[in-house]
């Protein structure tokens, strides 16, 4: 048997449009070649799959029916507009009646009226002088000015509000950081801190003692020198007052001379004074 | 069956209560038939309108009455089918096409299905019936009116021929090989019976 059914068959066959007579021989080559059977289910569970696809729901809109053979003269757009106009010729017949038309035509400008003319006093509008115009500008400007200032102020607060939220925010955040830390951790962090104190200390002791052994180095030296230069003086002092001792000595041994010397050359004189 | 021979008669002698029957009828059916076949509500709402002024207009000039569903058909068909034309020669985007169903102007408004049902069971109806939806639209525009005629407005295989003036066979090769393509899209985003069971 050389049945081969094509896709038509296989279709008309899967959405049951087949007759009995195919159907009954389509049948037939399924049982002798189940994977074509197998094949067309696969095609049936992808009708069921899309099945799950809905339909939208829509409201169908009202319909306006233009029942153009039955319309009646009255109902006419042309009887409609013919009547408007007439309606509007009569109104101006009338009103002209009543009241009088007058039509005058001067300077370009045509003009029907109906009644008396009513003159109208027309008020000068109020000019704008330039002071006035500088003086709303001057306002404008100052409200301008205060309001930027306003703004600018309740752009300050929000900022510092903002700041100090963040920042206690941030606080927040650290204090629940530290809360959240285990003992152990505590622990290594206390210990790592000590460490680091002591190492500080270390380092400051050390250039401590460096720095005041070199201190007294330098204060020992400049004594050292301040002695030499003291005692210097000193000797100098004392070099200047032996001379001036002995430079004394020898004007007093000199006056001694002059004065034995004149005692020895005038005895007389001396004697008779007395 | 939705309608009756008669109240197609009646439209046909110009009865507007009987037009207007109808389009109460069948404007679910001609607007998601172009919804399907769009992804798109307000071409589908478009091609809905056209072809029910279509049908107003021209329904005197139906021969029998029989094949009211194929002609009507027939009109959404031509309908989509400009669209599509129209689209391709503007490739113009609305925001429905690049995001279809968002926003305040959206046409959800005027959905009103299954409002009694579970809103979280809905949604995923909602979801896996777009996901369908965007598989659907990954097949050619020949065998997507096919699948969408046969499988959701339920047409015969005569009716689709005579919608689209084609031969039955062609008609059931299309749908036999959109079908086969459907599968092959389902397989490549995984969505199964099981998966789809699973979901829901």
């Amino acid at each position: 048997m050389n049945y081969k059914p094509d896709e038509s068959a296989l279709m008309a066959y899967l959405y049951g449009e087949l007759n009995d007579k195919e159907k009954a021989k389509l049948e037939n080559y399924f049982q002798q070649h189940p994977e074509e059977l197998t094949r067309l289910r696969t095609l049936g569970e992808v009708r069921d799959i899309m099945a799950h696809a809905q339909d939208k729901e829509v409201i169908a809109p009202p319909v306006f029916v233009d029942d153009v053979g039955t319309r009646s003269l009255w109902q006419s757009s042309y009887f409609k507009v013919s009547l408007g106009i007439a309606a509007s010729i009569l109104f101006l017949l009338v009103a002209g009646k009543l009241l009088g038309p007058e039509i005058n035509y001067s300077k370009g400008e045509l003009r029907i009226s109906f009644g008396n003319k009513v003159e109208q006093q027309v008020t000068p509008a109020n000019p704008l002088t330039e002071e006035k115009v500088k003086e709303l500008i001057s306002s404008s400007l100052a409200s301008n000015n205060e309001l930027q200032k306003n703004l600018k102020d309740e752009d300050q607060k929000k900022l510092v509000h903002s700041l100090v939220e963040m920042n206690s925010r941030k606080m927040d955040a650290l204090a629940k950081n530290a809360s959240q830390a285990s003992r152990e951790q505590v622990q290594s962090f206390v210990a790592g801190l000590q460490e680091q104190n002591l190492k500080l200390m270390q380092d400051y002791f050390q250039l401590s003692t460096a720095e005041q052994k070199k201190y007294m180095e330098s204060m020992l030296t400049d004594f050292s020198g301040y002695l030499q230069e003291q005692r210097k003086q000193d000797l100098q002092l004392v070099q200047s007052k032996m001379n001036y001792l002995e430079k004394n000595s020898n004007q007093l041994k000199q006056e001694t001379e002059q004065i034995l010397t004149s005692l020895i050359s005038n005895p007389n004189r001396n004697k008779n004074n007395y | 069956m939705m309608h009756s021979d008669t109240l197609i008669a009646r439209a046909r002698e110009g009865d507007k209560n009987a037009q207007g029957k109808l389009v109460q009828l069948w404007y679910k059916r001609i607007y998601n038939f172009s919804y399907k076949f769009f992804f798109d509500h307000d071409m589908a709402m478009e091609v809905a309108q056209k072809t029910f002024i279509s049908m107003h207009k021209n329904l005197s000039g139906l021969q029998e009455v029989t094949r009211f569903k194929s002609w009507l058909y027939t009109i959404a068909v031509n309908y989509c089918r400009e669209e599509t034309r129209k689209k391709k020669a503007s490739r113009s985007s609305s925001l429905h096409d690049l995001n279809p169903g968002e926003g305040e102007e959206s046409y959800h408004w005027e959905e009103s299905h299954q409002r009694h049902e579970n809103p979280e069971r809905q949604l995923r109806h909602s979801e896996l019936s777009d996901l369908l939806q965007k598989c659907l639209m990954e097949l050619n525009a020949e065998q997507r009116e096919v699948v969408i005629m046969k499988e959701y407005e339920g047409l015969k295989f005569r009716e689709i021929a005579e919608a689209l003036n084609i031969s039955e066979n062609t008609v059931k090769s299309r749908m036999y090989y959109g079908l086969d393509g459907l599968k092959k899209i389902l397989e490549q985003k995984k969505i199964t019976k099981e998966t789809i069971g699973y979901e829901l």
